[in-house]
């Protein structure tokens, strides 16, 4: 193993130990630490033995494989992103909605508070 | 005596808000509720002392979002018909009972306050290719000056329609994938007590509204043609 793979290697587990440490610290949601752990995971794996995607490459007939992990990558975050704004939408449905019964109660509170007339 | 609300959503308005509540109290006696869509003015005292019932919302919703949660109010308290207009002085007191009457006597679901003539001559450009591109064959596609029947209420108080920012294409749209009957009424509007629209602030904001109202006409693209007046 050379030093470059060390060192590429390490930067995907440090990115692991880090999502650990914001699970830990209450930064993120495990739900979304599942996601990220993965991501860790492959980045240290394909840095410590980038040999895996020569192997890869070969099996599936690519003749240039180190473009496998940049499109595969570039595909992955898009999905994501999409994911993320997906669920963006659905968030604001709930705080609008929520903003809204809010409303419609403190309304009828004001109104049963009012002195009668 | 129909049971009917009126709505009005508002966002620092207190200059106008006040002569609004006035005209209508001179015209009719329906009661009146104010929907303060996060003001940092004075809209809920003016509207308060005017004598209109307030919904404050505790964070700016924007313009459908205030309707919506008025329609939302409109329901819970059981009223049969609401209609629903703007603060800025653009919509007319005098034309409430033409509005709401073809939605009373049930010749129409959602009636709209029609005046298609106002407008510059490139918001009408922009108007007609929103309206072939969305399919709603209407008049006057952006007007809120509108009267709506219970279960028009009950369709735009959804989930579903939560997450639309303007009144027009959306809620038309959503009004005839379910084939209500909608009548346009024609009216005449006001100047804006302001005299701008909040709508078409800047040039931003102009294209944001265009991009957002496209993507939305063709994705929820609905043929309808309005019923005509009895």
């Amino acid at each position: 193993m050379t030093d470059v793979n060390w060192i590429s290697g390490s930067i995907g587990l440090g990115v692991a130990g880090l999502i650990l440490y914001l699970v830990r610290r209450d930064h993120l949601h495990s739900r979304y630490a599942i996601w990220w752990i993965s991501a860790a995971v492959a980045m240290g794996l394909l840095g410590l033995f980038p040999s895996l995607v020569d192997w890869i490459g070969n099996r599936l007939g690519v003749h240039y494989p180190p473009v496998i992990p940049l499109i595969l990558g570039m595909a992955i975050l898009v999905l994501k992103i999409l994911l993320m704004d997906i669920e963006r939408s659905r968030t604001e449905v709930k705080l609008n909605r929520l903003v809204q019964r809010v409303a419609l109660l403190e309304a009828r509170l004001e109104q049963q508070h009012k002195p009668k007339q | 005596m129909p049971n009917i609300v009126i709505l009005i959503p508002a966002h620092n308005e207190a200059a106008s808000i006040g002569k609004v509540l006035r005209d209508i109290r001179r015209q009719v006696d329906h009661p009146v509720v104010v929907i303060d869509d996060a003001s940092e003015d004075d809209t809920i005292a003016v509207a308060r002392d005017a004598g209109a019932q307030v919904l404050p919302l505790a964070a700016h919703l924007g313009a459908w979002g205030a309707m919506q949660t008025g329609i939302r109010h409109a329901l819970r308290q059981g009223y049969d018909y609401a209609v629903t207009m703007d603060a800025d002085g653009q919509h007319q007191a005098r034309y409430l009972s033409r509005l709401i009457e073809p939605v009373v006597l049930e010749t129409a679901d959602v009636t709209i306050g029609a005046y298609p003539s106002r407008g510059s001559q490139p918001r009408k450009l922009a108007w007609s290719v929103l309206r072939r591109l969305s399919g709603l064959k209407m008049e006057d596609i952006t007007s809120g000056f509108r009267g709506y029947n219970r279960r028009a209420m009950a369709l735009l108080a959804q989930r579903g329609a939560t997450l639309l920012e303007y009144q027009d294409i959306g809620v038309l749209a959503l009004l005839c994938r379910h084939n209500l009957r909608l009548l346009e009424v024609p009216v005449n509007m006001g100047p804006r007590h302001d005299g701008h629209s909040r709508v078409y602030r800047s040039w931003a904001m102009v294209a944001y509204y265009m991009a957002y109202s496209l993507i939305l006409g063709a994705s929820k693209r609905c043929r309808l043609t309005t019923v005509a007046p009895s």
